[in-house]
């Protein structure tokens, strides 16, 4: 045998050789480019199934956030933002039910918001009891509930501050022809189909409900701001107190402990017409399930998703076919050499799977700055969980190991004898 | 610290112990009782066009086991078709290969590829290195394919490349090298577990005539250490002189030297 015999081991060769990494890494700038391709299509793929979930989570965040054990809706009801109205006797007769604890009335309906600088918005108003217990408005950043108690002020999400030119608390605006103060600000409510939300007393989004978009701006701007005084419009100075006849959107209901909201259902449905009863997980996947399958834009998302997949695996295999091709004189040698085919896909697949690794951490990064700048700036909420995370892993290993399989048929039709010329 | 004389005792087992499975008895420096190369009748008809043309027509040969075999001739002579024949990477169109007395044509590609991986060391015109592995590596990937790894692989690069003279170099790619250097990595390379056979296609065509000596008769040295019998296509008569046979290829017809 040929070793020297007394020949020290020599520690500055690394001879655990990975000829796909070496063949990676051998040109720099195209591997960047490769790996910006890589980027792409994870941030693609990221992007999209985050807005997807992120949407439809959004589109049922109230009804999630609720303390509600049972919604009751009218019976046409299509989702949060379209149902026709209840009235409050309703909620009266809900709370005689056996069984129920606590009924509570909620309106969510759409209004115009007009700005200091007389630029109209659409907002949502959510009109709900400021002392109750079951309707939560996001998490509280500023002010307090009961605030809401004064006639004509209003909470709003930290993310819509901006569309409405609201700055600071004691901002206004108006709604309809009506004042709108912000007293308090909210955080984690903003939801994409709903659009900007105002939370505001029952009484005050009756109000605002009934009242008229005229081009006449029935308040002064001061120097402090709106200065809307009884006296300069031709307004009520408070809302008028509710009456039973007053719409509602929905009523929530507490149960009793220990019931059985089956039942409790079955019984509010029969006491209260044309209605029926949800339970909040119920209320919550009708609402996404509207969005998600009949509304287009889920299934636009969707599709979004679908095409990061696809351009992927075209960007990942294009890049891999090409590096075989430029390697397919050394694929040659390898076969000629006695190197079985296993050999020559395993080259090709770690090719792939370090393509895809490196691809997804910066890509990963990327969407996580992207997600973050969007919901603190736009409130749209792109939705990258630790599951999702792991599930585009794995959509992009998929991708980069599919788009594996055409490089690997290139190297299986090589044939060795290219090594020998004539 | 473990040093590669350590290693020395267990090598010749572990370096051979896939090649059980071939059926053939190749320990390093073993005399053969049969011929490296035996070739019987070998035809090879090749289609062109409308036409079928005779490219090889009857050959019979045989090589000695130890022997620096030349096989020289003219351009399009044949040469380098019978060279991938006797490589199995051809299929004859009739007639029979034996190579250390096995009928290589009765073998399936597997089984081809497995006899190549243990037996044939192959060294190309134009070196066909890796390009992003260092001349080190170069040698380590072919080990490698052969199930040899660890300080074993690291002992037998070492050795090889202070046999080549290429100690110093390890370290370098392919393209800080000079066209003989290559070469000699080339030949390192197909030295790595010693097989018995060494199968050069053109291998100074690329180089300059000192070095193309230089680097044949580092050729010839090695195999006679290793007891391997070398088959090389060129057209280069400047290293005649370093060939134990010569046999020349014309019109598909082979004519002892």
């Amino acid at each position: 045998m040929m070793i020297q015999t007394s020949t020290k081991l020599n520690s500055k060769f690394s001879f655990n050789v990975s000829l796909a990494r070496r063949n990676l890494l051998e040109d720099i700038p195209r591997f960047l480019v490769a790996q910006a391709g890589i980027m792409f299509a994870v941030s693609l793929v990221t992007i999209q199934t985050g807005l997807q979930k992120g949407f439809t989570l959004s589109a049922s965040k109230l009804i999630d956030q609720s303390r509600a054990d049972i919604w009751v809706t009218a019976k046409n009801q299509v989702h949060l933002g379209l149902t026709t109205p209840l009235n409050l006797q309703q909620k009266k007769d809900a709370e005689s039910v056996s069984g129920v604890r606590r009924a509570e009335g909620l309106i969510i309906q759409g209004a115009i918001w007009r700005t200091r600088g007389n630029s109209l918005s659409s907002v949502t108003l959510v009109g709900f009891d400021p002392n109750g217990t079951l309707f939560i408005p996001g998490t509280l950043q500023q002010g307090q509930l009961d605030t809401l108690t004064i006639p004509y002020t209003v909470f709003a999400d930290l993310g819509s501050l901006p569309t409405l030119s609201l700055r600071k608390l004691g901002d206004g605006g108006l709604v309809g022809s009506l004042p709108a103060k912000l007293v308090g600000v909210t955080e984690g409510s903003q939801s994409l189909v709903l659009g900007n939300l105002l939370f505001t007393s029952l009484e005050t989004a009756t109000a605002y409900s009934q009242s008229p978009v005229t081009t006449k701006l029935p308040c002064e701007y001061a120097v402090e701001g709106l200065d809307c005084q009884a006296e300069s419009g031709d307004y009520p100075l408070k809302p008028q107190p509710l009456t039973n006849e007053n719409n509602i959107n929905f009523i929530l209901i507490e149960s009793q402990p220990n019931q059985d909201l089956s039942d409790l259902r079955r019984r509010l449905e029969s006491v209260l017409p044309n209605t029926r009863a949800y339970t909040r997980e119920e209320m919550s996947q009708l609402t996404q399930s509207y969005w998600e399958k009949r509304s287009g834009i889920g299934y636009i998302l969707g599709l979004g998703a679908v095409v990061g997949v696809v351009v992927g695996v075209v960007i990942v295999g294009q890049i891999l076919y090409s590096s075989v091709s430029d390697h397919l004189k050394e694929f040659g040698t390898l076969k000629a050499m006695g190197a079985s085919d296993w050999v020559l896909y395993r080259v090709i697949l770690e090719q792939a799977l370090w393509m895809g690794g490196l691809g997804y951490i910066p890509g990963m990064v990327l969407c996580a700055i992207t997600a973050s700048w969007t919901t603190a700036t736009q409130g749209i909420l792109i939705l990258i969980t630790p599951a999702s995370a792991v599930t585009v892993l794995g959509i992009t290993l998929l991708m980069c190991f599919t788009s594996a399989v055409f490089a690997i048929q290139k190297v299986t039709r090589v044939d060795p004898a290219i090594v020998f010329k004539e | 610290m473990t040093t590669c004389k350590a290693l020395e005792s267990n090598t010749s087992s572990m370096i051979h112990r896939d090649h059980s499975h071939i059926n053939l008895d190749h320990q390093p420096g073993l005399q053969l009782s049969q011929p490296a190369v035996k070739v019987e009748n070998v035809h090879l008809d090749v289609q062109s066009g409308q036409q079928y043309l005779s490219i090889l027509r009857g050959i019979n040969w045989i090589i000695q086991p130890g022997n620096i075999q030349l096989l020289m001739g003219p351009s399009g002579s044949g040469k380098t078709c019978l060279l991938t024949i006797l490589a199995g990477l051809l299929s004859p169109t009739r007639g029979k290969v034996y190579l250390l007395g096995q009928d290589i044509t009765l073998m399936n590609r597997t089984q081809l590829a497995q006899f190549r991986l243990h037996h044939i060391g192959f060294i190309f015109q134009d070196f066909n290195l890796f390009p992003a592995l260092t001349a080190a590596e170069n040698i380590a990937i072919a080990l490698q394919n052969k199930g040899v790894r660890g300080q074993l692989a690291q002992c037998e690069i070492q050795s090889l490349l202070e046999r080549v003279g290429l100690e110093q170099q390890g370290h370098l790619k392919p393209r800080h090298l000079s066209g003989g250097q290559k070469q000699r990595v080339a030949i390192a390379r197909a030295l790595a577990g010693s097989p018995q056979l060494i199968m050069a296609d053109e291998p100074t065509a690329a180089l300059d005539s000192r070095s193309g000596h230089l680097v044949m008769e580092l050729l010839r040295k090695l195999a006679k250490e290793n007891g391997a019998t070398v088959l090389m296509v060129t057209h280069d008569p400047r290293i005649l002189d370093l060939a134990d046979e010569v046999a020349h290829l014309e019109d598909g017809l082979l004519k002892a030297g």
